[in-house]
């Protein structure tokens, strides 16, 4: 139960606050509800690897892997572009508190904190743009072979 | 007969200008354009970077033509960004006439489906009252960080426009005014965690995702762009940061 709650809860909120962001982003219709999933999705992987590894950069790039899959699986099948389900549910992992705190520290003068805070930012961005763009390059070979001949030429 | 190569070539710089302004990404608009204009016999080149496009080509008798745009700030359009891509791939499919294409090309922007403000309002409510919710706030911080949300929102979609402040200052007055309410609701005992209240309202600002997009730039290789946006993105985080502590100076 105590499980259930530390996962399912915040992966609930970040569907619904993706949701919202999807509206922002001028998304419509059904479309809207499989960025929220995406964003749950991508939370849950995250929650689950940093249960397993720990650290956040490794668990951010394990969610960025599981999140491009999801989001060009869906693009496969709604026939449009990947670009608006993968912004959108990479929102919830995206380091914006990072990069506000690390300019926090700039303007109050704390150059140790905001160097090291900014650097760590980087290195989550770097992971989660490495995660999907690698996992979309790989599936972007892979899916035309499976599906044999459907998808594939301008559709990612 | 010989085509019009300055209007193919327009033609082809409408389509990337168009999607440049729906928040596509670089190789994304380099790619459309370079497909469209190869399906009509040429052979272009095209080059983007985040506020400028630039698509040049020969004509057969070798005469070289050019077509710069410059692309104004922008925010992220998905629906209009799904619309080019789609009457991209139908023209380089059918390749229909070129009177024909350069129509429908023009219509782009006019059957074009946007959700009415208050709808984008909403959307700015409920991202700032669940992100509050997710970094770990109960119901009261949600309450008021939507209420923060809804300040922010008013302030994006209704005043900035009107009173011609864009860019940095509409980012730092944003900022500001998100701090500000969460400073006051707190004060007025409807919300707790000030933290969980400013950092959920201020998600909606963050430039999280643009650094990430910097991120995937720079990796697909487009470095030009990927620097500059996230210079871009470091500028927005500046705004952030001064606009909060310009209203904890005021509210202290």
């Amino acid at each position: 139960m105590e499980l259930l709650k530390a996962l399912l809860l915040p992966c609930l909120w970040s569907f619904i606050a993706c949701v919202g962001f999807g509206l922002v982003f001028n998304i419509h219709g059904f479309g809207v509800l499989i960025c929220g999933f995406g964003g749950a999705l991508g939370w849950l992987a995250y929650l689950l690897g940093q249960r397993l590894v720990g650290g956040d950069v490794i668990p951010a790039f394990f969610a960025a892997v599981i999140i491009a899959i999801y989001s060009e699986m869906m693009a496969r099948v709604r026939r449009c572009p990947v670009t608006g389900y993968l912004q959108v549910a990479l929102l919830p992992l995206v380091p914006g508190a990072g990069i506000y705190n690390a300019m926090r520290y700039c303007v109050d003068g704390q150059t140790d904190l905001f160097l090291s805070t900014l650097l760590h930012t980087f290195g989550v961005a770097a992971a989660l743009a490495i995660g999907a763009m690698l996992s979309s390059t790989v599936l972007r070979i892979l899916l035309p072979r499976l599906m044999a001949g459907k998808a594939a030429g301008t559709e990612r | 007969m010989e085509p019009n190569y300055d209007d193919l070539l327009n033609m082809g710089t409408e389509l990337g200008y168009q999607l440049m302004y729906s928040g596509a990404e670089i190789y994304r608009v380099e790619e459309s354009v370079n497909r469209l204009l190869t399906a009509y016999g040429l052979q272009p080149q095209v080059f983007a970077i985040p506020n400028c496009l630039i698509v040049s080509l020969n004509t057969p008798s070798g005469h070289p033509i050019t077509s710069m745009r410059r692309i104004p700030s922008h925010g992220t359009d998905i629906e209009l960004l799904e619309a080019c891509n789609d009457l991209c791939r139908r023209l380089c499919r059918e390749v229909p006439p070129l009177e024909q294409a350069k129509e429908r090309v023009r219509r782009l922007g006019e059957g074009h489906r946007a959700h009415p403000t208050w709808v984008l309002l909403m959307g700015y409510v409920v991202a700032a009252a669940f992100f509050a919710a997710f970094f770990g706030g109960n119901l009261r911080d949600m309450l008021s960080a939507g209420l923060c949300g809804l300040g922010v929102g008013l302030w994006i979609l209704y005043l900035s426009k009107p009173l011609r402040v864009v860019g940095f200052f509409q980012t730092l007055i944003a900022a500001a005014i998100a701090s500000l309410l969460a400073l006051l609701l707190t004060d007025l005992r409807l919300g707790v965690n000030l933290n969980y209240i400013t950092i959920g309202t201020l998600m909606v600002l963050v430039p999280g995702m643009a650094l990430t997009n910097a991120m995937r730039e720079i990796v697909n290789g487009d470095i030009i762009s990927g620097i500059n946006r996230t210079a871009e993105a470091i500028l927005t985080a500046a705004a952030i940061s001064l606009g909060v502590i310009l209203s904890l100076a005021m509210g202290t």
